[in-house]
């Protein structure tokens, strides 16, 4: 029997190099640690998308959906040119709803304050469901 | 000769009326208190089994997995039971006896179970717990041999073999069962004590209903105790009341013990009953009391309400273990119902040469057939593509689709019957078993009757 | 590390890093058992095979397959009837099953020939059945049959028929979910792509990882339909074969339980680069917000709002209802893999029922991690559970339900825990909306059940009222509510019926205009 796939099956994935070595939101002032903490809050109770099975993906998702997630908070047009690229951006859309509407304080912030917290966000999310995580299936090669 | 025994032209099973050996094994183990069965092969062995008897008793039963995975289908998995009676006898501190059940992956490796008990007497045991009671003994049951009927025949024997004592005559009958249900178990004890008879009792799974009680303590276990087990070499018979569900235990004590075995009947129906009754006040010296006459005598009421009545002629198809589905069988024919079609699920040549079949062969005066390794298409085969037509089903309620979608009633007996509520608190042997059996049929066509508006008004005045 | 030692489980000192307790600060840095490692022998594990995860789990759902066995019998019987997922072509698949019944002699000999001879016999007691699985056992993995050699012969002696093989015996894994794992794999392997399948709607998915128990897929599939949304494969509840090796066709895959099926989803991901979209169809919220995510893809977002109001004023009031009287009750969250974390967050969100513990029996870590997430501060979460610490985890936990499997419940019900079947449900489809206001029905009946509350009076030494003739269910949970709730005009129990999924395949949807065909292709 021939096998009928018509697309390459997964290639061999480099192995990954880790970003954080530690908790980067360990030395930051009280109030940010506060914010970002809701806004991960929020994701850990209510989303999937960050716990895809290997860590080179996560650190896909997490940028995509981050990333366009505080796109939308800034109120900036966000491309989708792939359709991976869209559905990174329906977890955004109902991210960035959900932030604006649990966190007011984020509707006040001007757009550097917000890419600010987006970019602490997504270097805590990076450790927590990556660099620092305990799950020993992230390093394994193939799906 | 009307009567037809045939073995199943297709070599395939589509819709099994079995499972396979381990089951049966499996199923004697939780009938010994104090013991856990070990079984030695895939996990699925004993969740699966574990569900099955949970579904027909609505109980959990503990049973323990070596749990073989990749490396030791490979490399051999002793190891694996090794650490798995190691870790059962920690951490269950009543735990006396472990059989090591295999199945069809753990033979095909060629784990040598025997060797390794062996072992674990000479190393583990002695070691560890040279104070301790602990009993182990290796139960062979793969898969690809027989059916659960056989693996609970052969489980049986080793049971019987591992503990069996020669002593001094200790009065007693050794009463092996079959694979029966804790109401089988309590008829037939009610009927030994009102013969006098004292008997150990293979195996006592009274408790196997057991309680909900207030402070949550309960878990549900068999009462066959290690003595029980160990008194069966110093008895003066054993009645095997199954053939095929014990017979070989019974042969064991024969041979070794010299203690005369008696085999059958199945007591499935009044005439079974009188004869089993027989043969024990015959073993015994015991006779058959007034009050079992009278116990008799409300049977035969309760039955001849219903017999030329409403029996009469019914077609029946009955499926399931060959003990079963031969004294049911039996059982219609006194009710002058007509079984047309018995299914017996594995291929034990033994079938060919059971002196009950041969009866039925001489003897059954319109067409029947006797399918040996049958599934459940050979009867749904036949009602759906070759006309038959079926007024009752006798059989465990994994048949029950064809009951539901051809709308033929169906009383459910065997194992598993679960989709129905309480049957395994019933007996279907015995007296009391004969009026059950009657009754339930009779309400079955019933309801039929009614379902089907079929003279549904006759029960209006009956 | 919070790990947790069971006092039954100390002469086992590996288990200890097999459950956690979530303690306050503690997040997956520094909270995770160990998951997915081998079982220890003798410790009576939940835990099944990888045969059963392949076969049972995923393969049989399949509505228009004989589902063949090739092993003996026992195997097949086993997973037999013993699961709820039904079809809309009358259960073919949960009434007919197919074992090679091989015997001794083909342990010794090779059994190649007597499953040539099967799949003859299957095809033809079947005849309008064109497709076939065959699935590998314990015996025949060990005896080296070339299963795949055997159909090649036998689909060019039959045109017309298919065959597809999968190779995951009982052993070739540490539980059940190896076999998920091989037989997504083989189909993405050999399977998709051979169909082209008819596309009948602009926006296109496969439903992944969702095996229709109690009607589960069809509550979503209505969703779906009413979105204008082309179905084209369920994997697998209530799935086609054929409509299954289409699945290249998609624009997204929606995945379900993403512990038996993300393997495929990422592989067609990787393959044809259709995104993979988790969700949950457990609970209002997140139901609700799956739905948005799905019609946000594909620029129809209006219409998933549409359903989203009208169940939500529907089954709200309902939920309301139960909510109401359930709050605060505890529950040990005890599924196979992946209801863990569907349900931990939306249970104590919409229904106001602490979740105690969760267990995973056959989970990976990541399950755990999102079963961790999702549960609240002093959850007890337990890889790999075992008999006894089950009993020792119910002692000191007092949970007022359980959701876990029927043989487990049994356990529990000893214990005077009354249970939910969390893998087949009891009144179930338990997704969808109206699914949750089932699910909370359940609960309520469960925990404030007359009876249960008898079974705790011991008749022999506590008090027994002599007044009292019966007590019902509204005496019991309503005793302490405020009269605003007690006698609140909108909320009200479950007005739904017995049977709430047959109705559902009668139903006629409305037919949306494709787009023209230069405006698709963008």
């Amino acid at each position: 029997m021939s096998a009928v796939a018509t697309k390459k099956k997964s290639e061999k994935v480099p192995k990954m190099e880790p970003l954080y070595t530690s908790n980067p939101l360990a030395d930051a002032d009280p109030e940010t640690q506060a914010r970002v903490g809701q806004l991960e809050n929020y994701i850990m109770k209510n989303c999937l998308w960050q716990f895809n099975s290997r860590g080179w993906d996560r650190r896909k998702q997490n940028a995509g959906i981050i990333g366009k997630t505080a796109q939308l908070l800034c109120g900036e047009e966000v491309e989708n040119p792939t359709p991976l690229e869209k559905c990174y951006w329906v977890d955004s859309v109902l991210l960035a709803e959900a932030y604006r509407e649990a966190c007011p304080w984020i509707t006040a912030m001007d757009k550097d304050a917000i890419k600010g917290l987006m970019t602490k966000l997504h270097q805590r999310m990076d450790w927590l469901m990556i660099d620092g995580s305990l799950n020993e299936e992230l390093t394994v090669q193939h799906y | 000769m009307t009567c037809d025994v045939k073995v199943k032209e297709r070599v395939g099973t589509i819709n099994p009326i079995f499972t396979c050996q381990p089951a049966g094994a499996q199923f004697v183990s939780i009938g010994v208190k104090d013991c856990i069965g070990l079984v030695h092969g895939g996990q699925g062995c004993v969740m699966f089994v574990r569900l099955l008897i949970s579904q027909h008793l609505k109980e959990s039963f503990e049973i323990a997995s070596s749990s073989l995975h990749e490396d030791g289908a490979v490399f051999g998995a002793c190891g694996r039971v090794e650490e798995g009676v190691e870790v059962l006898l920690a951490r269950y501190p009543h735990l006396k006896v472990i059989p090591i059940i295999t199945t069809c992956s753990t033979e095909v490796i060629g784990d040598d179970v025997d060797g390794v008990i062996t072992k674990l007497e000479e190393g583990l045991l002695a070691e560890k717990y040279p104070d301790r009671e602990v009993h182990l003994l290796a139960i062979h049951t793969p898969s690809f041999v027989g059916s659960m009927v056989s693996g609970y025949d052969v489980a049986v024997r080793d049971f019987v073999k591992k503990f069996a004592q020669k002593g001094e005559p200790n009065g007693k009958i050794n009463f092996i069962t079959g694979w029966v249900n804790p109401g089988d178990v309590k008829e037939l004890k009610h009927l030994l004590a009102e013969m006098d008879i004292d008997a150990t009792v293979l195996f006592e799974i009274e408790s196997f209903d057991s309680p909900m009680m207030p402070d949550g303590s309960e878990v549900s276990h068999g009462n066959t105790t290690i003595e029980d087990l160990q008194s069966t070499g110093a008895a003066s018979h054993t009645f095997a009341l199954n053939r095929y569900e014990g017979g070989k235990a019974a042969e064991f004590l024969q041979k070794k013990f010299k203690i005369p075995a008696v085999i059958g009947p199945t007591p499935i129906g009044i005439r079974n009953t009188d004869s089993m009754l027989k043969k024990l006040s015959d073993a015994t010296g015991k006779p058959i009391p007034k009050s079992l006459v009278r116990e008799r005598g409300i049977a035969m009421d309760a039955i001849t309400d219903l017999a030329h009545m409403f029996l009469a002629d019914k077609k029946v198809a009955i499926y399931g273990g060959a003990d079963l589905v031969i004294g049911l069988a039996e059982f219609c024919l006194d009710l002058e119902m007509k079984p047309v079609l018995l299914l017996l699920g594995d291929d034990n040549s033994g079938y060919m040469d059971d002196p009950r079949i041969r009866a039925l062969q001489e003897n059954v005066d319109y067409p029947m057939e006797i399918i040996t390794n049958a599934d459940f298409w050979e009867l749904e085969n036949r009602i759906k593509n070759e006309g038959l037509e079926i007024d009752l089903i006798l059989g465990h309620s994994k048949g029950r689709f064809i009951s539901i979608d051809y709308d033929i009633p169906m009383v459910r007996v065997g194992f598993p019957t679960y989709d129905r509520a309480g049957l395994y608190r019933y007996p279907v042997v015995g007296y009391g078993g004969a009026t059950w059996l009657a009754e339930q049929m009779a309400n079955a066509l019933f309801t039929d009757m009614e379902h089907k508006k079929n003279k549904e008004w006759i029960l209006n005045v009956w | 590390m919070p790990y947790h030692e069971f006092e039954c489980s100390k002469v086992i000192p590996e288990r200890k890093q097999h459950a956690v307790v979530k303690g306050e600060g503690e997040d997956l840095t520094s909270c995770l058992p160990k998951g997915y490692l081998n079982t220890i022998p003798g410790s009576i594990s939940e835990r099944g095979c990888a045969y059963c995860g392949a076969k049972h789990v995923i393969g049989t759902p399949m509505k228009d397959v004989i589902h063949l066995s090739h092993g003996p019998v026992g195997c097949t019987y086993d997973t037999w009837q013993t699961k709820r997922y039904i079809s809309d072509n009358e259960n073919f698949q949960l009434k007919y099953t197919f074992a090679t019944d091989v015997k001794e002699k083909h342990i010794v000999f090779g059994a190649e020939g007597l499953l040539k001879q099967n799949i003859l016999e299957a095809f033809k007691a079947f005849p309008e059945i064109k497709r076939m699985t065959i699935y590998q056992t314990c015996a025949t993995a060990l005896i080296g049959d070339d299963i795949a050699a055997v159909c090649d012969e036998v689909m060019e002696e039959l045109p017309g028929t298919d065959i597809f093989v999968c190779n995951s015996p009982g052993f070739a894994g540490p539980s059940q979910s190896g076999g998920h794992h091989k037989i997504n794999i083989a189909w993405v392997n050999t399977k998709v792509g051979t169909v082209e399948p008819e596309i009948t709607s602009d926006y296109v998915i496969n439903y992944v990882g969702e095996y229709n128990i109690q009607g589960d897929q069809e509550v979503m599939q209505d969703y779906f339909k009413r979105m204008g949304i082309q179905v084209l494969s369920t994997f697998t509840g209530n799935g086609s074969y054929d409509e299954l090796r289409g699945m290249h066709r998609a624009h997204l895959n929606v995945l379900e339980c993403a512990r038996s099926a993300e393997y495929i989803c990422d592989e067609l991901r990787v393959r044809y680069g259709i995104p993979r979209l988790d969700i949950d169809g457990f609970g209002f919220k997140a139901l609700g917000d799956s739905l948005r995510k799905i019609g946000l893809f594909f620029g129809i977002e209006e219409r998933a709002q549409a359903i989203i109001d009208e169940e939500t004023v529907k089954w709200k009031p309902q939920l309301d209802w139960y909510m109401e009287r359930l709050r605060g009750k505890k529950v040990c969250l005890w599924p196979g893999g992946s209801k863990l974390w569907h349900w931990a967050n939306a249970i104590q969100e919409e229904m106001g029922v602490k979740v105690v513990s969760v267990y995973t029996k056959f989970g990976h870590q990541g399950d755990m991690e999102k079963g961790i997430a999702r549960a609240g501060e002093g959850t007890l979460a337990i890889d790999d559970p075992n008999e006894l610490e089950n009993q020792e985890a119910l002692r000191m936990l007092t949970p007022d339900v359980i959701f876990t499997g029927k043989r487990p419940g049994e356990v529990a019900k000893k214990m005077r825990v009354p249970y939910l079947n969390a893998h087949a449900y009891h009144n179930g489809p338990y997704k969808g909306f109206e699914g949750w206001v089932r699910f909370a029905r359940d609960i309520y009946n469960a925990v404030y059940s007359p009876i249960y509350q008898l079974s705790g009076l011991d008749i022999s030494k506590d008090e027994i009222a002599t007044d009292k003739g019966f007590v019902t269910r509204r005496m019991l949970s309503d005793k302490n509510l405020p009269e605003a709730i007690t006698s609140d005009p909108v909320m009200s129990e479950y007005t739904g019926k017995y049977d709430s999924v047959s109705e559902l395949r009668e139903k006629t949807y409305p037919v949306f205009e494709r787009k023209s065909a230069t405006a698709a292709a963008e």
